[in-house]
Protein backbone atom coordinates (compact mmCIF):
# COMPACT_ATOMS: atom_id res chain seq x y z
CA UNK A 1 0.00 0.00 0.00
CA UNK A 2 0.86 3.71 -0.81
CA UNK A 3 2.61 5.55 1.98
CA UNK A 4 -0.22 8.03 1.75
CA UNK A 5 -2.47 5.22 3.23
CA UNK A 6 -0.08 3.82 5.58
CA UNK A 7 0.45 7.75 7.35
CA UNK A 8 -3.52 7.66 7.26
CA UNK A 9 -5.00 4.90 8.56
CA UNK A 10 -3.94 4.23 11.66
CA UNK A 11 -4.80 7.31 13.21
CA UNK A 12 -8.15 7.07 10.94
CA UNK A 13 -8.57 3.33 12.96
CA UNK A 14 -7.82 4.76 16.33
CA UNK A 15 -11.20 7.26 15.82
CA UNK A 16 -13.17 4.80 14.60
CA UNK A 17 -11.85 2.39 17.20
CA UNK A 18 -13.50 5.37 19.61
CA UNK A 19 -16.63 5.72 18.08
CA UNK A 20 -16.73 1.27 18.14
CA UNK A 21 -16.50 2.23 21.98
CA UNK A 22 -18.85 5.14 22.34
CA UNK A 23 -21.68 2.92 20.24
CA UNK A 24 -21.30 -0.17 22.48
CA UNK A 25 -21.83 2.23 25.72
CA UNK A 26 -24.71 4.18 24.14
CA UNK A 27 -26.36 1.09 23.35
CA UNK A 28 -28.92 0.86 25.60
CA UNK A 29 -30.68 4.15 25.28
CA UNK A 30 -29.68 4.92 21.42
CA UNK A 31 -29.53 2.73 18.36
CA UNK A 32 -26.21 0.12 18.45
CA UNK A 33 -25.39 -1.92 20.88
CA UNK A 34 -22.38 -4.28 21.62
CA UNK A 35 -22.57 -5.91 18.01
CA UNK A 36 -22.56 -2.56 16.21
CA UNK A 37 -19.92 -1.09 18.19
CA UNK A 38 -17.28 -4.38 18.06
CA UNK A 39 -17.84 -4.51 14.24
CA UNK A 40 -16.88 -0.75 14.36
CA UNK A 41 -13.93 -1.44 16.41
CA UNK A 42 -13.11 -4.54 14.23
CA UNK A 43 -13.52 -1.86 11.50
CA UNK A 44 -10.89 0.29 12.86
CA UNK A 45 -8.15 -3.34 13.08
CA UNK A 46 -9.14 -4.50 10.00
CA UNK A 47 -8.24 -1.30 8.13
CA UNK A 48 -5.18 -1.36 9.92
CA UNK A 49 -4.60 -5.17 8.40
CA UNK A 50 -5.49 -4.80 5.05
CA UNK A 51 -2.82 -1.43 5.11
CA UNK A 52 -0.11 -2.53 6.45
CA UNK A 53 -0.43 -6.68 6.29
CA UNK A 54 -0.75 -8.43 9.39
CA UNK A 55 3.23 -8.44 10.59
CA UNK A 56 3.57 -4.52 10.12
CA UNK A 57 0.01 -3.56 11.45
CA UNK A 58 0.42 -1.43 14.66
CA UNK A 59 -2.34 -3.17 16.25
CA UNK A 60 -1.73 -6.59 16.72
CA UNK A 61 -3.55 -9.03 18.33
CA UNK A 62 -2.57 -12.99 18.98
CA UNK A 63 -3.91 -15.63 19.34
CA UNK A 64 -4.08 -15.95 23.23
CA UNK A 65 -5.60 -12.73 23.32
CA UNK A 66 -8.51 -13.31 20.47
CA UNK A 67 -9.01 -16.60 22.28
CA UNK A 68 -8.82 -15.02 26.32
CA UNK A 69 -11.73 -11.86 24.86
CA UNK A 70 -13.41 -14.42 23.23
CA UNK A 71 -13.70 -16.58 26.49
CA UNK A 72 -14.08 -13.16 28.40
CA UNK A 73 -17.16 -12.18 26.56
CA UNK A 74 -19.00 -15.57 26.57
CA UNK A 75 -18.38 -16.46 29.86
CA UNK A 76 -19.51 -12.81 31.18
CA UNK A 77 -22.86 -13.18 29.33
CA UNK A 78 -23.64 -16.51 30.93
CA UNK A 79 -22.17 -15.39 34.19
CA UNK A 80 -24.67 -12.16 34.64
CA UNK A 81 -26.92 -14.48 33.27
CA UNK A 82 -26.67 -17.39 35.98
CA UNK A 83 -26.70 -14.13 38.40
CA UNK A 84 -30.09 -13.32 37.73
CA UNK A 85 -31.10 -17.08 37.90
CA UNK A 86 -29.89 -17.59 41.18
CA UNK A 87 -30.65 -14.33 42.71
CA UNK A 88 -34.13 -14.13 41.20
CA UNK A 89 -35.28 -17.30 39.38
CA UNK A 90 -35.30 -15.58 36.36
CA UNK A 91 -32.11 -16.43 33.45
CA UNK A 92 -31.04 -12.82 32.81
CA UNK A 93 -33.62 -11.43 34.91
CA UNK A 94 -32.43 -7.50 34.94
CA UNK A 95 -30.31 -7.66 38.41
CA UNK A 96 -29.50 -3.93 38.33
CA UNK A 97 -33.27 -2.42 37.74
CA UNK A 98 -35.75 -5.19 39.46
CA UNK A 99 -38.49 -4.26 38.01
CA UNK A 100 -40.66 -7.05 40.11
CA UNK A 101 -39.36 -5.80 43.34
CA UNK A 102 -38.21 -9.08 44.33
CA UNK A 103 -34.70 -8.40 45.16
CA UNK A 104 -32.79 -7.14 48.45
CA UNK A 105 -31.45 -3.42 47.06
CA UNK A 106 -27.81 -4.27 47.78
CA UNK A 107 -27.69 -7.26 45.08
CA UNK A 108 -29.36 -4.41 42.84
CA UNK A 109 -26.74 -1.55 43.89
CA UNK A 110 -24.05 -4.11 42.62
CA UNK A 111 -25.39 -4.47 38.93
CA UNK A 112 -26.66 -1.25 39.01
CA UNK A 113 -24.97 0.43 35.85
CA UNK A 114 -23.90 4.18 37.08
CA UNK A 115 -25.51 6.33 34.77
CA UNK A 116 -29.48 7.88 35.36
CA UNK A 117 -31.10 5.51 32.33
CA UNK A 118 -31.23 2.58 35.04
CA UNK A 119 -30.54 0.60 32.59
CA UNK A 120 -29.15 -2.75 35.27
CA UNK A 121 -27.40 -5.23 33.55
CA UNK A 122 -28.37 -4.30 29.53
CA UNK A 123 -24.58 -2.32 29.29
CA UNK A 124 -22.82 -4.65 30.83
CA UNK A 125 -24.39 -7.51 28.52
CA UNK A 126 -23.74 -4.96 25.50
CA UNK A 127 -19.96 -4.75 26.82
CA UNK A 128 -19.40 -8.59 26.95
CA UNK A 129 -21.17 -8.52 23.18
CA UNK A 130 -18.87 -5.75 22.06
CA UNK A 131 -15.22 -7.84 23.21
CA UNK A 132 -16.76 -11.14 21.81
CA UNK A 133 -17.65 -9.37 18.62
CA UNK A 134 -14.57 -7.17 17.74
CA UNK A 135 -12.16 -10.00 18.36
CA UNK A 136 -14.26 -12.40 16.30
CA UNK A 137 -14.63 -10.24 13.52
CA UNK A 138 -10.45 -9.21 13.43
CA UNK A 139 -9.81 -13.04 13.82
CA UNK A 140 -11.51 -13.67 10.80
CA UNK A 141 -9.75 -11.66 8.91
CA UNK A 142 -5.97 -12.36 9.97
CA UNK A 143 -6.93 -15.90 9.47
CA UNK A 144 -8.05 -14.88 5.88
CA UNK A 145 -4.66 -13.26 5.34
CA UNK A 146 -3.10 -16.26 7.09
CA UNK A 147 -4.99 -19.00 4.32
CA UNK A 148 -3.55 -16.35 1.40
CA UNK A 149 0.08 -16.75 2.79
CA UNK A 150 -0.35 -20.90 3.06
CA UNK A 151 -1.91 -20.98 -0.78
CA UNK A 152 1.33 -18.98 -1.64
CA UNK A 153 3.90 -20.50 0.11
CA UNK A 154 2.35 -23.57 1.55
CA UNK A 155 3.46 -22.82 5.22
CA UNK A 156 1.96 -19.82 7.49
CA UNK A 157 5.23 -19.23 9.00
CA UNK A 158 7.04 -18.30 5.68
CA UNK A 159 7.01 -14.71 3.85
CA UNK A 160 5.04 -14.19 1.13
CA UNK A 161 6.12 -14.45 -2.04
CA UNK A 162 8.41 -11.21 -2.52
CA UNK A 163 7.39 -10.87 -6.28
CA UNK A 164 3.38 -11.80 -5.73
CA UNK A 165 3.81 -9.04 -2.45
CA UNK A 166 5.03 -6.47 -5.35
CA UNK A 167 2.40 -7.47 -7.83
CA UNK A 168 0.11 -7.32 -4.66
CA UNK A 169 1.17 -3.87 -3.67
CA UNK A 170 0.97 -2.49 -7.13
CA UNK B 1 -21.46 18.29 38.51
CA UNK B 2 -22.34 14.87 38.99
CA UNK B 3 -20.17 12.66 36.57
CA UNK B 4 -22.05 9.33 35.28
CA UNK B 5 -19.06 7.34 35.50
CA UNK B 6 -20.56 4.31 33.88
CA UNK B 7 -18.83 5.36 30.41
CA UNK B 8 -16.06 6.91 31.72
CA UNK B 9 -14.93 3.82 33.99
CA UNK B 10 -15.69 0.87 31.07
CA UNK B 11 -14.80 3.15 27.78
CA UNK B 12 -11.70 3.11 29.77
CA UNK B 13 -11.36 -0.25 29.81
CA UNK B 14 -12.67 -1.68 26.75
CA UNK B 15 -9.60 1.43 25.66
CA UNK B 16 -6.99 -0.12 27.45
CA UNK B 17 -7.53 -3.93 26.55
CA UNK B 18 -7.33 -2.35 22.83
CA UNK B 19 -4.39 -0.18 23.65
CA UNK B 20 -2.63 -2.89 25.02
CA UNK B 21 -2.15 -4.24 21.44
CA UNK B 22 -0.73 -1.21 19.99
CA UNK B 23 2.56 -1.94 19.23
CA UNK B 24 6.00 -0.66 17.61
CA UNK B 25 7.06 -2.41 14.18
CA UNK B 26 10.88 -2.38 13.77
CA UNK B 27 11.08 -3.61 10.32
CA UNK B 28 7.87 -0.93 9.12
CA UNK B 29 9.08 2.32 7.31
CA UNK B 30 6.30 4.14 8.94
CA UNK B 31 6.64 5.11 12.62
CA UNK B 32 4.33 6.63 14.99
CA UNK B 33 6.12 8.58 17.18
CA UNK B 34 5.53 10.11 20.81
CA UNK B 35 4.18 13.69 18.63
CA UNK B 36 2.06 11.38 16.39
CA UNK B 37 0.35 10.03 19.38
CA UNK B 38 -0.01 14.02 21.13
CA UNK B 39 -1.47 14.75 17.19
CA UNK B 40 -4.07 11.86 17.15
CA UNK B 41 -5.49 12.97 20.91
CA UNK B 42 -5.70 16.40 20.29
CA UNK B 43 -8.27 15.15 17.13
CA UNK B 44 -9.49 12.68 19.39
CA UNK B 45 -10.67 15.91 21.92
CA UNK B 46 -11.97 17.87 18.98
CA UNK B 47 -14.03 14.64 17.70
CA UNK B 48 -15.17 14.01 21.02
CA UNK B 49 -16.13 18.06 21.27
CA UNK B 50 -17.88 18.16 18.27
CA UNK B 51 -20.25 14.36 19.01
CA UNK B 52 -21.09 16.75 21.90
CA UNK B 53 -22.84 14.88 24.99
CA UNK B 54 -23.63 11.96 23.20
CA UNK B 55 -25.34 9.71 23.80
CA UNK B 56 -27.78 11.83 25.97
CA UNK B 57 -25.52 12.44 28.78
CA UNK B 58 -25.19 15.87 29.91
CA UNK B 59 -22.85 16.10 32.46
CA UNK B 60 -20.05 17.17 30.55
CA UNK B 61 -20.42 18.64 27.23
CA UNK B 62 -18.12 16.45 25.09
CA UNK B 63 -18.67 12.80 24.80
CA UNK B 64 -17.27 11.66 28.40
CA UNK B 65 -17.32 7.72 26.23
CA UNK B 66 -15.05 8.80 23.55
CA UNK B 67 -12.86 11.05 25.49
CA UNK B 68 -12.24 8.02 28.02
CA UNK B 69 -11.95 5.26 25.13
CA UNK B 70 -9.21 7.35 23.97
CA UNK B 71 -7.38 8.10 27.01
CA UNK B 72 -7.63 4.79 27.67
CA UNK B 73 -5.95 3.72 24.27
CA UNK B 74 -2.99 5.85 25.21
CA UNK B 75 -2.75 4.29 28.75
CA UNK B 76 -2.94 1.11 27.43
CA UNK B 77 -0.41 1.63 24.41
CA UNK B 78 1.72 3.81 26.97
CA UNK B 79 2.00 0.75 29.52
CA UNK B 80 1.97 -2.23 27.45
CA UNK B 81 2.12 -1.71 24.05
CA UNK B 82 5.91 -0.54 24.00
CA UNK B 83 7.54 -3.04 22.29
CA UNK B 84 6.57 -5.50 19.05
CA UNK B 85 6.14 -9.00 20.00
Amino acid sequence: MSTILKMFAFPASFIIICLGVLTILGGHITPGGGFQGGAMIAAGVILCVIVYGVDESPIKFSHGFISAIESIGALGFVLIGLAGLFASGFFLYNLGADFYNILPQSIVNIFHYPDPTNAGIVPYLNIFVGLKVFVGLSAVVIAFSQFKRITDTGNPEDKVNPEAEEIIGD
Amino acid sequence: MLLYLGPVIFGFLIGFILGSRIKNTPTSNIKFTVGSYVVIFIVAIIVAWQLGPFPYYTDLPIASGFLSAAIGLITGKLIFGRYSI
